[in-house]
């Protein structure tokens, strides 16, 4: 019994809308008051239809003027399945002395079911109009007030700003890793000796002695700009007093070196290769300034 | 090769960013030269014609701008005339604008004067004029107001059909149709 008088109820439902091709019709308007002379006015139309129904685009109102004070600016169709959205953009010119009430005109969308036609009525819109001047209008110096003429604008250089900016900023360090090429910036090189020395140290190992040896006298040469003996080593803590506080270490350095290299029947050691890096080390830190 | 191709590669990008550099700063310079035509004009004081003939719109705007306040209004039309479809929208809406305002200064002047025949045409296409700049942009006030002023000067009616407009032209048609005088036998 139940089941029947909701079957009955759901059937009533349905019989009233089952034949109406549009099943939503709405027409959205702004507030319908406090417009002024010039003002644009949006109204938006939204059409949901039935299956096998398509709107007549031909039927909506031309864009330009409808009448003498109303024009259409804009007016523009969406249509997402069976839902269409005609956004409408009207413009009014009308001076009144007082509010005044005036109407959007309202008109008729045809809509096509196969060979027929059928009307949707869209409603006439109805809206006040506020004037701008008073009755009696103030006068200036030169009679009837006007608003001035509006001054010419500035030309705008933000443009031309981003591109000085953005060229500047990709020359900038391209021009500075050309000049690191170059050996314009002989300090720099010069912090670096014993990073890169310390580099190379670090894929070698024990057997390889006389090249970390070479590295390092590399190194040392090239901080003192030309070869550095046992002898000058005096002369390098002048100019280079900071070395002063690894004396000992480099001392051991050089008497190492002369060792191997001119002594035969040397033996090397793992400790010796590590006090080798251990001196890489400490005159890394002194290079990058952290001793 | 590969660093004597990085080495070429280099060069080429840091010529390319540097002359991209040089082109901008002088853009900025010319900007900067025409900005201080146009504030010239804003003050009062011409400049040179061929200054302004080869420049940006805004130059020939501000020069109109130049001839209105000094109520040379035939030059401000010409020079105004040369900027109507040029520069975006707001632009164009501002010329347009500042052209209703030329001819409604006028059509006041006219209307004091009492030449009402010089006056009507002129209210006219200030109106037209006030109507395109507001339909390119509806937020400017200054036009709404001035239109109204416009509007006010010479204000719109609707035309008013006579109902007995069809009467009239049947009766016209009844003369048309009556016959003339039989012409009488020799």
């Amino acid at each position: 019994m139940r089941i029947l008088l909701i079957m009955v109820l759901s059937l009533l439902g349905c019989s009233g809308s089952i034949d109406q091709p549009v099943s939503y019709f709405n027409v959205e308007t702004p507030r319908p008051f406090g417009y002024v002379n010039g003002d644009e006015i949006p109204q938006r139309i939204v059409i949901e239809t039935r299956p096998g129904i398509t709107l007549q685009t031909g039927s909506l109102p031309a864009k330009g003027s409808i009448n003498r004070w109303l024009n259409l600016n804009q007016i523009t169709v969406k249509q997402s399945g069976r839902r269409y959205q005609i956004d409408l953009l009207y413009q009014v010119f009308y001076a009144p002395l007082e509010v005044k009430s005036l109407t959007l005109p309202g008109f008729t969308v045809q809509l096509n079911q196969g060979e027929k036609s059928i009307g949707q009525n869209v409603p006439a819109w109805s809206f006040t109009l506020s004037p701008l001047r008073e009755l009696v209008a103030r006068q200036s110096e030169q009679g009837e007030y006007l608003r001035p003429d509006s001054p010419p604008p500035l030309l705008a250089n933000t443009q031309a700003w981003y591109g000085l900016t953005a060229s500047l900023a990709i020359a900038a360090p391209i021009a500075t890793y050309l000049g690191y090429l170059y050996g314009c910036f002989p300090n720099m090189t010069r912090r670096t000796v014993f990073k890169r020395a310390l580099r190379k140290l670090a894929g070698l190992s024990k057997t390889d002695m006389e090249q970390a040896l070479t590295v390092i006298h590399h190194a040392l040469n090239s901080l003192n700009g030309q070869p550095l003996f046992a002898s000058r080593l005096s002369d390098f803590y002048r100019r280079n007093p900071q070395y002063l506080q690894i004396k000992a270490q480099l001392v051991w350095f050089f008497n190492y070196s002369n060792r191997y290299f001119f002594s035969d029947g040397m033996i090397t050691v793992a400790q010796d290769f590590q006090q080798l890096k251990n001196l890489c080390e400490q005159c890394r830190k002194i290079e990058r300034g952290s001793r | 090769m590969i660093r004597r191709l990085r080495h070429i590669s280099l060069w080429t990008a840091l010529t390319v960013s540097l002359s991209g550099a040089l082109y901008s700063a002088a853009m900025l310079y010319g900007i900067r030269q025409d900005n201080d035509l146009i504030r010239q004009l804003m003050s009062g004081k011409d400049v040179a014609v061929n200054k302004v003939i080869g420049g940006e719109p805004e130059l020939r705007l501000a020069r109109a701008f130049y001839f209105k306040q000094k109520h040379r209004y035939d030059e401000a039309l010409s020079t105004l005339s040369l900027v109507m479809d040029k520069g975006d929208q707001k632009f164009q809406a501002k010329a347009r604008y500042n052209l209703g305002n030329l001819y409604l200064e006028q059509a006041i002047q006219q209307a004091k004067a009492m030449n009402i025949n010089e006056a009507l045409p002129l209210t006219g296409l200030a109106k037209q004029a006030y109507r395109q700049a507001l339909a390119l942009d509806s937020g400017n006030w200054d036009a709404k107001y001035n239109l109204e002023v416009a509007m006010r000067l010479l204000p719109e009616m609707d035309r008013i059909d006579m109902p007995d407009e069809e009467s009239k032209n049947q009766k016209s048609q009844l003369w048309t149709t009556v016959p003339g005088f039989p012409r009488g036998l020799p």
